[in-house]
């Protein structure tokens, strides 16, 4: 376009506020790892530490009395467990997402939430693993048997079921998810050993860091790790959550057999993870008195997101509902009015309203900006993709082929409290990685200041 | 808290008696279960293997298998017994089979004419309470311990100085029993016998005696009638010989056997109050309260008289039966008034039916009980000795009356099965042999003779009724010459066997054994109708008929529990009804118009008053029962059944009247409390959805469309893009057809005995967790008051494309080369994806370790069938096509080097199917009766569109409307 003269060039709007320089964001990044927990910290690791250990008391319950005191029955084989599963599975994919994709796509404005957002991806899975294992009915012996280790039988597992799928493609997201998530920590972990002062803090940092010597070369090894990690962890954002959606989509029930699944599934993924990653941000930031570092512009742009994902999962919606017409099949066409009109139409509405309608909100830029009016509609966005999995997996097993089979599935308090206490468990997690690591990738940050470039900053003035 | 059963020296932990149907979420039991469970079991399994009364238990007298050679020869391999089924309303021929000396299953005896090799559900769960737990044990005197010597010899001083002697026993009585109680009643001074039979149909016994002037008996022969017109008879389902029935019935609608070109059925019109599986299988059936039944009657035998033609429902059916004469036939139930009863026996005999479709049986197999006010004012007269035997007058007594007489008594004596209310209220409780533990008779009718043989020496220290009335009738009469020689009630029988059967035979031992063997000895008799008296039939009709009221009550015997006698067994219990699917209750069903009328949903209790009696009952809503007509079902709501039966349902005995009519009342009154019960059904949708799961179609449909299954446009699979299979070796196949089956569940029962399934409790069955593998769908078709309905039973389909393997995450669920869909339990790891992907949701999840959560002693664990494997906690289980016995059939035919004949293996749910309409076999034996099944024009396979490819074929209900009459419409809307 014409540049009209005199009219200053139209710059991005800065990722970091204020006059920021990089010893300041050392201390800014490393003061929660330096100082005693607040008493508020304490209190919030109070209230999760005990409902994680209302997890480990109702997994333990499950596993000698056995998976009866779930909700589960005969037809709906599958309850709240597998609802979580996916759904902790979904909320992961957001952190992979923004910091791998956004990492090869170069969108600067993710460094300031990377690293939060993949901590969330890692304590995801870890929370999601638990439903697979657990609601089977001999999870003593399914941890291994799920496994294809060479055994004197001669026995593997079965490779056509979606299940075993799912076994390699969580295990294979889990693992490349941890290891790009250290790789990106050491730096940091470095620059936390280095500033450490106690002899036990400079044990713990100095092994993690893996004797990082911050040298050119190490910079470039850590460089090219990165992006290969990056590269690694992208594809399986959309292969991880399909997969997961095979479960469904290969099966014979009518309502699942549906080959949108797939990217629905990645969509909807990703849209949770963002609503939950903002969520929890939004909480952070204010705590530790990040609100230079992750900025309103972090939120806003991540609003975008979510608003272009609800869409996608609209439309998904509006898929579903067409080609239940259009099939031709009855037990298709009834599973769809059965899940608008039948004994779950509560969930289907509820699902609709919180996914495709509430966060048409965010088309506002005031909205968009505000923290108040924004947060609710996020939370809304993670109940409403719960209702979505819930939805799909109650409505459509409770109501299949032969009515003579149908059963209404509800949950008992052994799934609420599974499910309270993984939420538990994920903030444990997240509150003990707080204290214990930096939030923010230093690194990265860095080299999204002004002073990171002083060359090019002196071109542009 | 704790309990202690008297005659075990163990406490019964608290954990225990709430065993069977506790909410097993409940934390206590969760916490207390760990620990006692693991010292329970162990302790368990040390006493089976020492101390339990265990494998080998050989009766004292000799028994004989029905196969040469020495017994126990091969452990593990079975043996059959021929015997008896007497615990029932009619005795049926039964084969028990024997492993390792103990039985493990019943089946029918197929030398028995009457039931063949059908048994019944009741018959089936016969094993489950031979090693009931709560037997009573030993002897008790007032509650405490007292050795049989001893108990005797108190019971023989009171006999013989006593000057009013009472004997109550139960109507179905052998010949020997009935010659043994009259020898007692003749040796005990003052003696009198009375009988007592809860459900019994004494007003149509009364009836006929008048009419035809002497006792007996009509016992009605299907396989001749063309037209049959039910006046609220459930002759398929509970009143008289049921087996017979479903088997003569049946026999008449295998279309499947017929030349396609000369299919013929006969009709069934079925008035009746409560939908029963009678109703189910009519062509043509009426709603009518009992009083209009009564009206009914007359005008049927008013428009048979007249030869006028005329339209309407009621007219085409008098049309029907006139056309039909000599081959029609009438039935009146036995709830009904003797004048109804009068008018059928005139209508029968308008229609010539007497002698064809109509026998005569002079010596039916019950005795007609004692009207129970003559039982009372002799027993408040008062009475030195009571013994009542194998009845429970205190359960079942409309009255508490009979409890103060009894215990009025100087010296009552109850033997029985179980401590039960009556026996609780006895000085002396004796315990009673189980039927596969006795010696016994049974005549049917003149013709038939069957013998019951012990499989198993007493498991307790019981002993038959029989036995203690042949013990002190020796002591009280020791100078009879024939009793001297006798050793035990084995010698009697075998004594009165020869007598009656064999009375100049040389050689009566081998007679004996060969009796034994097979069970049965018949004998040429076809005894005549008697004449009939018309005016004494005429007067009984004046007599009069039920009042009509706003709400009529209808009594009627539970289908399986009948009336009480079986409500500790729990296979019963959890055996969903054949029509509401009810389980572990009894309810007040009523019309969904009535409880409309009477703003009432179903699980309401409400208050039922007949007469002086009264219940709180909850309300069941049952499509099809007539507008105003409240039907209950007896043998609930017992106080001593056992654990498993205490405090299940409610008793209706007080809502039974005095008078002619006991199981009827019109001046019945509803009053809605404000309390409500849970009812839990096994199934809860019953329309099909417009869905095609029963195709149906009317038999003149079927005639002009031989191919139905195309002419009713069914869906078949698309092409498919994977090769057929490399299938090996006889190729495994079941059909199942709709027409026959009448929802009986004794496969159901008979699935349960042979494969070790376990019973959950009402409780997991409200959570839809019940674990037959072989249940029956039932659907209603039509008009919402008056349904059409379809029976469906499940089974495993075996899909050749099964849509359960390819999901299991470790290949717990395999093909075989034979079409078999295998079930791998101990490499289940329990994801239920197989369930969830099965679309006919045949696949059962132990969702608990069901086997031990119930099980209340380990004598229970003898009644396994050791060639099944007994799943734990964790494992998906399902119908297996009974592959225990195929693999038995495939060793013996390759022992002896032949293919295996078609027929050698028998599921379990065919071999007790009294209606035949389940058949397994070889599909690629170009003769085999499955492979003809699956040709019929009317073979489907369910959801075939899927593609699934079951190796079940189900044949196409059809039904047989008369062709004046409306609706006549197949397909499966």
């Amino acid at each position: 376009m014409t540049r009209i003269e005199g009219t200053p060039l139209p710059t991005r709007e800065a990722l970091v506020l204020g006059e920021v320089d990089f010893r300041r964001l050392d201390d800014d990044i490393n003061r929660p790892l330096e100082s005693f927990p607040t008493l508020r910290w304490w209190a919030a690791f109070a209230v999760t530490s005990s409902m994680a250990l209302m997890l480990l008391f109702c997994l333990g319950l499950t596993v000698a009395r056995g998976v009866g005191i779930w909700g589960v029955n005969i037809p709906v084989g599958w309850g709240w467990a597998i609802v979580n599963f996916v759904f902790w599975i979904g909320i992961g994919h957001a952190g992979t997402l923004i910091s791998a994709i956004l990492f090869l796509l170069r969108q600067r404005w993710r460094t300031g939430i990377a690293r939060f957002a993949e901590a969330m991806t890692i304590f995801a899975v870890v929370c999601a693993l638990i439903f697979p294992l657990f609601h089977t009915g001999r999870p003593w012996l399914a941890w291994y048997w799920l496994l294809p280790l060479p055994n004197a039988h001669g026995i593997w597992p079965n490779f056509r079921s979606p299940l075993l799928w799912d076994v390699f493609a969580v295990s294979t997201y889990g693992l490349v998810s941890l290891l790009f998530w250290y790789t990106g920590l050491i730096p940091d972990i470095a620059t936390a050993r280095d500033r450490a002062r106690h002899p036990l803090r400079k044990v713990f940092y100095g092994v993690l860091s893996l004797g990082w010597t911050g040298s050119a070369r190490a910079w470039s090894h850590y460089e090219r790790a990165y992006l290969l990690f990056a590269g690694l962890a992208t594809p399986l954002v959309l292969s991880v959550h399909s997969v997961v959606s095979f479960d469904f989509a290969t099966s014979v029930v009518p309502g699942w057999h549906v080959t949108i699944f797939p990217p629905y599934f990645v969509a909807g993924a990703i849209f949770s993870g963002l609503a939950l990653v903002a969520t929890l941000i939004i909480i952070m930031r204010r705590m530790f008195r990040l609100q230079h570092v992750i900025t309103i512009r972090h939120l806003e742009i991540m609003n975008k997101l979510v608003v272009a994902t609800s869409l996608m999962v609209g439309y998904a919606y509006l898929t579903e509902i067409f080609i239940a017409w259009y099939a031709g099949s009855l037990y298709e066409y009834f599973s769809m009015t059965n899940r608008m009109f039948g004994p779950y139409a509560w969930a289907y509405w509820i699902m609709i309203a919180c996914n495709a309608v509430f966060p048409q909100l965010l088309w506002i830029g005031r909205v968009r900006r505000s923290i108040l009016l924004m947060y609710p509609i996020v939370i809304l966005v993670n109940v409403g993709m719960w209702f979505e999995r819930f939805v799909i997996i109650a409505s459509s097993l409770s109501r299949d082929y032969l009515p003579a089979n149908w059963h209404y599935y509800r949950p008992t308090w052994v799934d609420v409290g599974i499910f309270v206490g993984s939420f538990g468990l994920f903030l444990t997690l997240m509150l003990l990685f707080v204290r214990l690591l930096p939030t923010v990738s230093l690194a990265e940050l860095k080299s999204v200041l002004p002073n990171a470039q002083p060359a090019r900053r002196a071109r542009h003035g | 808290m704790t309990d202690r059963l008297p005659q075990d020296d163990r406490p019964i932990g608290w954990w225990e008696l709430l065993a069977s149907r506790l909410d097993p979420r409940t934390l206590a039991e969760m916490t207390a279960m760990s620990r006692r469970s693991a010292l329970k079991l162990m302790g368990a399994s040390l006493a089976v293997a020492l101390g339990v009364p265990g494998c080998r238990r050989k009766p004292e007298r000799k028994i004989v298998s029905r196969i040469d050679g020495p017994e126990y020869q091969h452990p593990g391999e079975p043996l059959q017994y021929s015997s008896t089924w007497t615990e029932g309303p009619h005795p049926y021929g039964m084969l028990v089979e024997a492993i390792d000396g103990r039985p493990v299953k019943i089946e029918g005896n197929p030398s028995h004419p009457i039931n063949g090799e059908a048994s019944s559900a009741a018959m089936q769960a016969s094993i489950y309470s031979l090693y009931d737990p709560d037997r009573l044990t030993a002897p008790l005197r007032s509650g405490q311990p007292i050795p049989w010597p001893q108990a005797d010899a108190e019971i023989l001083a009171a006999l013989r100085s006593a000057k009013r002697t009472a004997l109550i026993t139960r109507a179905t009585l052998g010949p020997s029993e009935r010659a043994m109680v009259e020898r007692f009643i003749q040796a005990a001074p003052g003696a009198r016998h009375f009988v007592h039979e809860p459900a019994f149909d004494a007003s149509r016994r009364a009836a006929w005696q008048t009419v035809f002037g002497q006792p007996g008996e009509l016992v009605p022969q299907f396989d001749r009638a063309k037209v049959i017109v039910s006046l609220g008879s459930d002759f398929l389902g509970t009143d008289g010989a049921v087996l017979a029935n479903i088997r003569q019935f049946s026999s008449r609608r295998a279309l499947v056997d017929q030349a396609p070109t000369e299919l013929s059925m006969p009709r069934l019109y079925v008035v009746e109050s409560g939908l029963t599986v009678t109703g189910a299988a009519a062509d043509h059936r009426l709603r009518a309260r009992p009083s209009e039944l009564a009206t009914l009657a007359r005008y049927i035998r008013a428009g048979l008289r007249t030869d006028t033609p005329s339209t309407g429902f009621v007219a085409t059916m008098i049309d029907d039966l006139r056309e039909a004469r000599g081959e029609a036939l009438v039935l009146a139930g036995p709830q009904l008034g003797a004048d109804v009863h009068a008018l059928v026996a005139l209508i029968n005999r308008e229609l010539d039916a007497y002698g064809r479709t109509l026998a005569w049986n002079p010596s039916p197999p019950t005795l007609p009980p004692t009207d129970r006010s003559e039982i009372e004012s002799y027993l408040a007269d008062g009475v030195d000795v009571l013994i009542v035997l194998g009845t429970n007058p205190v359960f079942d007594w409309p009255t508490p009356r009979i409890r103060s007489l009894i215990e009025g008594a100087t010296l009552s004596v109850g033997q029985g099965l179980y401590l039960d209310e009556t026996l609780a209220a006895c000085t002396f409780a004796l315990p009673a042999s189980h039927n596969l533990e006795s010696w016994n008779d049974a005549s049917p009718n003149p013709a038939v003779h069957s013998v019951c043989q012990p499989v198993i020496a007493p498991l307790h220290a019981s002993r038959q009724e029989a036995e203690s009335l042949l013990l002190w009738t020796k002591v009280l009469a020791p100078d009879d010459p024939e009793l001297t020689d006798l050793r035990d009630w084995h010698d009697f029988v075998r004594l009165q066997w020869q007598r009656r059967l064999f009375p100049d035979a040389a050689d009566f031992e081998d007679r004996w054994i060969e009796s034994l063997r097979t069970g049965v000895v018949l004998r040429p008799a076809e005894p005549p109708v008697p004449p009939m008296d018309v005016a004494a039939a005429e007067r009984l009709i004046a007599t009069g008929s039920l009042t009509s009221g706003e709400l009529e009550l209808v009594i009627a015997p539970h289908h399986a529990i009948r009336d009480g006698r079986f409500a500790n067994n729990g296979w019963l219990q959890e055996l969903p009804d054949p029509i509401s699917k009810l389980v572990w209750d009894n309810a007040a069903a009523v019309s969904p118009a009535t409880a409309q009328r009477f703003d009432l949903a179903e699980g309401d209790v409400v208050e039922l008053r007949a007469g002086e009696g009264v219940v709180e009952i909850p309300i069941l809503l049952q499509p099809g029962t007539a507008d105003g007509a409240i039907v209950v079902t007896l043998g609930y709501g017992r106080t001593r059944a056992g654990r498993v039966g205490n405090a299940v349902g409610v008793n209706v005995a007080p809502l039974v009247q005095p008078g002619p009519t006991p199981w009827l009342a019109s001046n019945v009154y509803l009053r809605k409390l404000n309390r409500r019960y849970p009812l839990v059904r096994t199934q809860e949708h019953a329309s099909m959805e417009d869905r095609p799961i029963v195709l149906a179609g009317t038999l003149s449909e079927f005639r002009d469309h031989p191919d139905l299954i195309e002419h009713l446009h069914y869906e078949h699979p698309k092409a498919d893009i994977y090769p057929e299979y490399n299938w090996q070796g006889p190729q495994w196949a079941m059909a199942i057809d709709q027409t026959l089956c009448i929802g009986c569940g004794a496969c159901v029962i008979a699935c349960q005995a042979e494969n070790n399934i376990p019973v959950v409790g009402k409780l997991e069955c409200e959570h839809s967790r019940n674990m037959h593998w072989l249940r029956i769908h039932r659907y209603y078709v039509g008009d919402p008051e008056n349904p059409r309905v379809y029976h469906q039973p499940m089974p495993c389909q075996h899909c050749e494309n099964a849509p359960c393997e390819n999901v299991c995450p470790v290949n717990a669920t395999t093909h075989d080369l034979e079409g078999l869909n295998q079930m791998v339990y101990n490499r289940c790891i329990g994801t239920r994806y197989c369930s969830n992907n099965c679309p006919y949701k045949v696949r059962r999840f132990n969702f608990f370790d069901y086997q031990r959560r119930l099980l209340r002693a380990p004598v229970q664990e003898l009644a396994y069938n050791p060639n099944v494997t007994v799943r734990s906690v964790g494992v998906m289980e399902k119908c297996t096509f009974c592959i225990q016995r195929i693999n038995q059939a495939k060793f013996a035919a390759k022992n002896n080097n032949v293919p295996i004949p078609d027929g050698a293996v028998k599921t379990a749910c065919q071999q007790a199917c009294p209606a035949g309409a389940i058949v397994f076999g070889d599909l690629a034996d170009p003769a085999s009766v499955v492979r003809r099944w699956h040709a019929s024009g009317r073979a489907y396979k369910l959801l075939a569109v899927l593609n699934t490819q079951p190796r079940v074929d189900y044949l196409a209900r059809i039904r047989n409307p008369h062709p004046a009459l409306a609706s006549s419409q197949g397909g499966h809307g």
